[in-house]
């Protein structure tokens, strides 16, 4: 059986009040797997999320991200090399930085990249997104649908090989649920892409159902 | 013996006292190892920054540092001109009454630069940056920020931690120097309007009263509260874990804690010095 990309290995997880969300959950997801799960289920998707990324520590248990456990003391590999796509529901930008500014930083302190190529980058990814003209703002004046838009453009301009999107806070409207399947669609097309998503029906067709809920990830919908 | 064992009856009042001093003797050495090992985080980030990376890191300092020195510019000059002058017309009064006015050159320059410069130039980046980085960080650590950048690549060690550090030190470095400079001239303009003083003879009496070790105490001060008030401060803004409210705690703990750091790292270090 090939290595998985990444496994969580009798995890045990509380919320902060107290409330089990996950108990001795094992799974795994593989390389090149691709992953919906519908959004208001209320099961744990964020949480499931937050632990693949490393943010959320499980109590017991660990999170084994492409051969490597996770751990706060150590930055990843996988994640200091930026290949993971984290696209949480309010985007996560950083608040002093323009939306362009958000899009490069990645491709310039990460993978190196000159300020000006960078800046190309960033600002024709965000134009086919059809954010061209907020650029220059920053994430406050258009609010968290289009900064989770842009967390999306820069999970795509950095290349990530695993994107964990989190359902966007407030809705979309068509013309971004029509950009954000776009490049969705792009990265869908990567063979070596590893797609977790949460989020509307809409997303449904990037990748099988699974269901988070009562302390367990199962694929397929409940009846 | 059964009941001591099995903690059912509580302790007594001063072993409940002693338990909270070591408590406190505790959370105290925790903050150290948690200040220390930022630090040591800092030192090993800035070793390691790759060359693409020393452009950005280069790029926010920068920004740091205009708003750490260059924006308190016009309040630190303020403050020097008339700590300068009231500190002089103080020293003048005292020393005129022993005949002792040629000695005012040298009791200013050590009270300035030895004491007063370092310490109420810390105290000013601490009242406008630190608090500033302090809910910075704090707000930024509640918002998820600080996660999202991490798991992009982003060592927010790298990003945020190291521009604060060096642009805190190069900020109290030039603050000082300019702080002095104007303190002492301030100085001079009062007491010139006070009795016959020629700038020439201010200033010989200056350059003999500045010694090596003066110059070595000042700089030791710049390098301790420029990185001290940044790191300090940084540590308590990320200490906060859920609630909004926590900012306002987070800066004023950032502000009592640097304050005290103040104090006794500049008398310490004036003492190792000058003892």
């Amino acid at each position: 059986m090939p290595e998985p990309l990444l496994a969580l290995e009798a995890v045990t997880l509380t919320a902060p009040e107290g409330r089990p969300v996950f108990h001795d959950l094992d799974w795994r997801l593989d390389r090149g797997g691709r992953f919906h799960v519908r959004a208001g289920s209320g099961g744990g998707c964020t949480a499931l999320l937050r632990l693949c990324a490393g943010i959320a520590e499980p109590d017991r248990g660990r999170v084994v991200l492409d051969g490597v456990p996770l751990s706060p003391d150590l930055h990843h590999p996988f994640l200091a090399r930026g290949a993971l796509g984290w696209v949480p529901s309010d985007g996560g930008l950083t608040v002093n930085l323009t939306l362009l500014d958000n899009v490069a930083l990645p491709l310039r302190f990460v993978l190196g990249q000159g300020r000006a190529a960078a800046e190309r980058t960033a600002l024709e990814l965000l134009e086919q997104a059809g954010l061209g003209p907020q650029a220059r703002q920053r994430p406050a004046v258009p609010g968290d649908r289009v900064s989770w838009l842009v967390s999306l453009v820069r999970a795509a301009a950095k290349g990530s090989r695993l994107w964990l999107v989190d359902r966007p806070a407030g809705g979309l409207d068509a013309a971004s649920i029509r950009a954000a399947g776009d490049l969705l669609d792009r990265a869908a097309q990567d063979p070596e892409a590893t797609l977790l998503l949460v989020g509307g029906d809409w997303m449904s067709r990037f990748g099988e159902e699974l269901q988070v809920g009562n302390g367990r990830v199962s694929a397929g919908r409940e009846s | 013996m059964e009941s001591m064992v099995t903690g059912s009856r509580s302790p007594s009042l001063p072993v409940r006292w002693a338990c909270s001093l070591g408590a406190k003797v505790r959370l105290a050495f925790a903050q150290l190892g948690s200040l220390s090992w930022l630090l040591a985080q800092g030192a090993k980030g800035l070793l390691r920054l790759r060359p693409e990376q020393v452009r950005v890191v280069r790029e926010v300092t920068r920004m740091q540092i205009r708003f750490t020195a260059l924006d308190a510019l016009p309040l630190c000059l303020l403050t020097a001109i008339l700590l300068g002058g009231v500190t002089l017309l103080q020293v003048f009064g005292q020393l005129s009454a022993f005949g002792m006015e040629r000695d005012l050159s040298q009791i200013m320059a050590q009270l300035v630069i030895r004491e007063l410069g370092p310490l109420m130039v810390g105290i000013l980046v601490l009242t406008r940056s630190g608090t500033a980085i302090a809910a910075e960080m704090a707000s930024r650590k509640l918002s998820g920020e600080l996660d999202a950048l991490y798991v992009c690549g982003v060592d927010p060690i790298r990003y945020l931690l190291l521009p604060r550090l060096l642009g805190g030190v190069i900020s109290v470095f030039s603050l000082v120097i300019l702080f002095d400079t104007v303190a002492l001239l301030g100085g001079f303009l009062v007491a010139w309007l006070r009795m016959p003083l020629s700038l020439t003879f201010y200033l010989d009496a200056l350059g003999e009263a500045i010694g090596r070790r003066d110059l070595i105490a000042t700089f030791t001060k710049c390098l301790v509260f420029g990185t001290a008030i940044p790191l300090i401060c940084t540590s308590c803004g990320l200490r906060v874990k859920r609630s909004t409210t926590e900012i306002p705690q987070a800066v004023t703990k950032a502000s009592v804690m640097s304050l005290l750091v103040l104090l006794l790292s500049g008398a310490l270090l004036s003492v190792l010095i000058y003892a």
